[in-house]
């Protein structure tokens, strides 16, 4: 595609930057991660900052602005000015999707066609008129759908893991194995890499995350619509590729023709990545047949990702990028035309759905979720369905592993967000980092005191599993862990008989509702691996009270 | 595998060379200028000790119950490849004294190299994350600068062994634990909500995964596993003691101060001291009663005429 007698051009500088970013993500993504000293860099949720749609929904979602996401306003200038440039050089979403696009025509070739401006495009402004319609009656979905937080959610829950999943048994398979030639060991070159990786890049062993094959399921099928149309997601359904397109309506920087030179190949509408072109008669009505197709001068900004593409397809050089200032006669831009009836079957669309949503007895506020543990610092449930994303920021620097994506536990409308599951992982008493990288905050940042007084449920022991209980035998492995200094599990010394007739002296466990927290290590540490004989639910959670059956010991008054 | 590795074979003969050079030191123990089985170092001075003086004192009755034990040359040889165990337990800071003192393990690990070990690792098998739990314990930073080698155990790199035990008949244990000439076993004086106490025996918990089901056996687990790793070096550290809320602890005000360091090869006798220093009987220790019932050790530890060594 390199255009004749050139070997640098626009394109490539572009896919350059693309790389760059989405290198930069990825390192982003492993610099999440729990740190031994419990504080972690703020500059890992920077690309969130950077997301003008997380600022708009949670603006009115939450009616919060906070100082880190005004970095949003730079996309939006740089929008304003320059168009979509974003989706086209920046987005690590779209990069890996151009990628996919490329590699699929590669190992499927098609034969080149006209790919123009299809009505269809405008589905990405109503599903986002719709979402921006619930978000200001107070739910975040949209950014469910945003494309950072998907990319980020799908690497943590599923491609890292996958990875993990491949070098842990791929290297303890050879450890134990142990092949070599003589005194050559493979472990000499295995183990030093699986260490490596198993330090710097996993971390936390044997990681895995609830649904993260559907999480993939979702994002492999979005791959594979590229070899239908290049960048199907970009071009039909991304939000925020629809805020910046209507931010992007009339860019300074502007796409001219040389009508002079065109002699209408259409080379470039089939190199489009954005399918920018409109394929319509010129606006004067006197167009002929040939007019219909190729006249590139028919270019909707907001649909235009800025890629460069059609200027090194063009072999007459009858394309460019000018900027139109005042007093310069302005390239014309063409505009996406929504329809009124589309956009009200949006805005009731966007009501109807969030109806929906809220008439399960849980949005009702009439009955709460025993396994709907959020992590620690989390707001009320209605203000944290306000903000959270589902990225998965808390889940990936989670030091045990225990965060996990709700699935039916929040409903429809908390779908992917963190919950704790104590059989995975317990909520480690000596952290707090899920709130120190909440890009929204819907994790409030506690300090680690607060944090250890912050209830996120209680536990309960299941007498009929529990072994001291159940089986008469000593265990209290819960009682060992217990974290809070003064042990929310303590024992009574019972005598008991045993099955001959006996007297025995047991020490049974039990749970004190003033001093836990619902950390979950008890449930964890359990030796019962199937169902746990001591388990936690968010009864007494500190954010609700009106999920806490519990009057305390002693007045608060 | 029924073959013995070279290694396998210089641990074993090691600790049958030991054993035979410890029946006519047995029989001498009672000679003040032979060295002890079990040497006693307790801190005499100034009881209002600062944090660095704390330190300093740390060492000093570490350094002082090993030369009365007759010095690390006694278990060390020349090339050895020594694996330092201490309780690195939990994340507490070493104040809470659920963790060893940083700096009895440090002073361990220097004299190993000074009796002429070629590498000395350090590690255990933490209850809460090993990451942190190390970085918080004080340890590493301790032993790191001396050359000492810190091991995190890796879950998937345990491997099945057979233990052969009245309970507890095979085990994942960590190989590279095994693989060392000698394990030195350094264990602080807890509290313990099951056990009662927790002090040298149970301290070979760390080498081990799967542990979780012992506390319904813990006695007899303790025994098998102890007997499995044919100890032949322990160190009590009660420098800060554990009182209540243990093995975990996180409250200042159940730790107390003792400022004593034991060593001995008879790892019953020193349980049954530190059973003392934390104020019971030895004999209300489940762990120590099954210790000398088969025959790891005696509870009477005075019988083997420890040598108490004043450190000021």
């Amino acid at each position: 595609m390199t255009r004749k007698g050139r070997l640098w051009t626009a394109a490539r500088t572009r896919r350059l930057v693309q790389v760059a970013f989405l290198v930069l993500f990825a390192g982003l993504v492993l610099a999440a991660r729990p740190q031994p000293g419990g504080e972690t860099s703020h500059l890992v949720e920077v690309f969130f900052h950077f997301d003008p749609l997380i600022l708009i929904a949670t603006w009115l979602s939450a009616h919060a602005l906070y100082a880190g996401a005004l970095l949003a306003l730079v996309t939006i200038v740089l929008t304003l000015v320059v168009g979509r440039v974003f989706c086209g050089w920046i987005c690590p979403l779209g990069t890996i999707h151009a990628a996919a696009g490329r590699f699929l025509r590669w190992v499927w070739p098609e034969r080149k066609h006209a790919d123009h401006w299809s009505r269809w495009q405008l589905a990405k402004y109503y599903v986002l008129i719709a979402m921006l319609v619930m978000a200001v009656l107070g739910t975040h979905w949209v950014c469910v759908f945003d494309p950072l937080v998907f990319l980020y959610r799908t690497t943590t829950t599923a491609l890292l893991p996958a990875t993990q999943w491949a070098v842990e048994s791929g290297s303890t398979a050879v450890f134990q194995w142990d092949p070599g030639v003589g005194p050559a060991r493979l472990t000499a070159v295995t183990e030093p890499v699986y260490g490596f990786l198993r330090d710097n890049v996993f971390v936390i062993p044997k990681q895995g995350f609830l649904g993260g094959g559907l999480i993939f399921g979702l994002f492999f099928v979005t791959l594979l619509l590229n070899r239908y149309r290049a960048r199907f997601w970009c071009r039909y359904l991304c939000p925020l590729g629809a805020l910046l397109g209507v931010f992007a309506w009339r860019p300074l920087m502007r796409r001219a023709v040389r009508e002079e030179n065109c002699n209408r190949c259409d080379l470039c509408g089939m190199a489009c990545h954005g399918a920018a072109v409109r394929p319509v008669s010129n606006p004067s009505g006197e167009a002929g047949a040939e007019e219909r197709v190729g006249n590139p001068s028919h270019w909707i900004a907001s649909e235009c990702l800025g890629c460069f593409n059609c200027t090194d397809a063009c072999r007459r050089d009858a394309l460019g990028f000018t900027v139109s200032l005042p007093g310069r006669k302005a390239a014309p831009v063409r505009s996406v035309d929504l329809s009124k009836r589309g956009t009200l079957g949006a805005i009731l669309g966007g009501l109807a759905a969030l109806a929906l949503f809220r008439t399960t007895p849980q949005s009702r506020g009439h009955t709460f979720h025993p396994r709907l543990m959020r992590p620690p610092g989390s707001r009320p449930e209605r203000e944290f369905l306000a903000r959270c994303t589902g990225c998965g920021l808390c889940m990936k620097v989670c030091p045990t592993g225990g965060l996990q994506p709700a699935w039916t536990e929040a409903g429809l409308e908390g779908l992917w967000t963190p919950r704790l599951v104590p059989q995975i992982g317990y909520c480690d008493y000596n952290c707090s980092l899920c709130g120190q990288v909440c890009p929204t905050q819907a994790i409030a940042e506690l300090e680690l005191d607060e944090k250890q007084k912050t209830r996120i449920g209680l536990a309960a022991f299941d007498i009929t599993r529990c072994i001291p209980y159940a089986y008469a035998r000593d265990c209290m492995v819960c009682e060992e862990h217990c974290p809070i200094p003064d042990k929310a599990i303590y024992f009574l010394e019972v005598e008991i008989q045993d099955r001959s007739g006996g007297k025995k002296t047991m020490k049974q466990p039990h749970v004190d509702p003033d001093k836990c927290i619902g950390c979950g290590v008890c449930e964890n540490v359990c030796p019962y691996k199937d169902r746990p004989g001591i388990r936690v639910s968010s009864a007494n959670e500190s954010r609700h009270p009106d999920n806490q059956p519990i009057l305390p010991e002693g007045s608060p008054y | 595998m029924g073959t013995w590795s070279r290694r396998g074979f210089l641990v074993r003969s090691a600790a049958g060379i030991s054993a035979a050079a410890a029946g006519p030191l047995l029989a001498f123990g009672a000679d003040p200028s032979k060295p002890a089985d079990m040497a006693i170092a307790r801190w005499t001075g100034n009881k209002d000790l600062t944090a660095k003086e704390l330190q300093k004192a740390a060492t000093q009755l570490t350094e002082s119950a090993l030369a009365g034990l007759g010095g690390l040359g006694r278990f060390v040889r020349k090339g050895d490849k020594v694996w330092v165990k201490p309780n690195i337990g939990w994340d507490r800071a070493p104040e809470l004294a659920a963790n060893c003192n940083p700096d009895v393990v440090a002073t361990v690990v220097r004299l190993c190299f000074e009796a002429g070990a070629k590498v000395v690792k350090v590690g255990d098998n933490p209850c809460d994350l090993a990451a942190k739990t190390y970085v918080t314990s004080g340890i590493p930073a301790a032993v790191r600068p001396l050359g000492a080698e810190v091991v995190f155990l890796d879950r998937s790199r345990f491997r099945e062994t057979a233990i052969k035990g009245e309970r507890v008949k095979t085990l994942p244990v960590y190989p590279e634990i095994l693989d060392c000439d000698l394990v030195i076993n350094i264990a602080v004086a807890k509290h313990h909500g099951l056990a009662n106490a927790t002090l040298c025996m149970k301290n070979y918990m760390g080498v081990i995964e799967k542990r979780n089901t012992f506390h319904q056996a813990m006695p007899v687990c303790v025994a098998d596993l102890t007997r499995f790793m044919k100890p032949r070096i322990a160190i009590l550290d009660a420098v800060r003691i554990l009182k209540a809320h243990g093995p975990k602890g996180g409250n200042p005000a159940d730790v107390a101060i003792k400022t004593t360091v034991a060593a001995g090869i008879d790892l019953v006798a020193l349980d049954a001291l530190g059973a003392e220093i934390l104020g019971k009987k030895p004999t209300d220790i489940p762990i120590i009663v099954k210790g000398q019932e088969v025959g790891l050790g005696k509870i009477d530890y005075r019988s083997l005429a420890p040598k108490e060594i004043a450190v000021s």
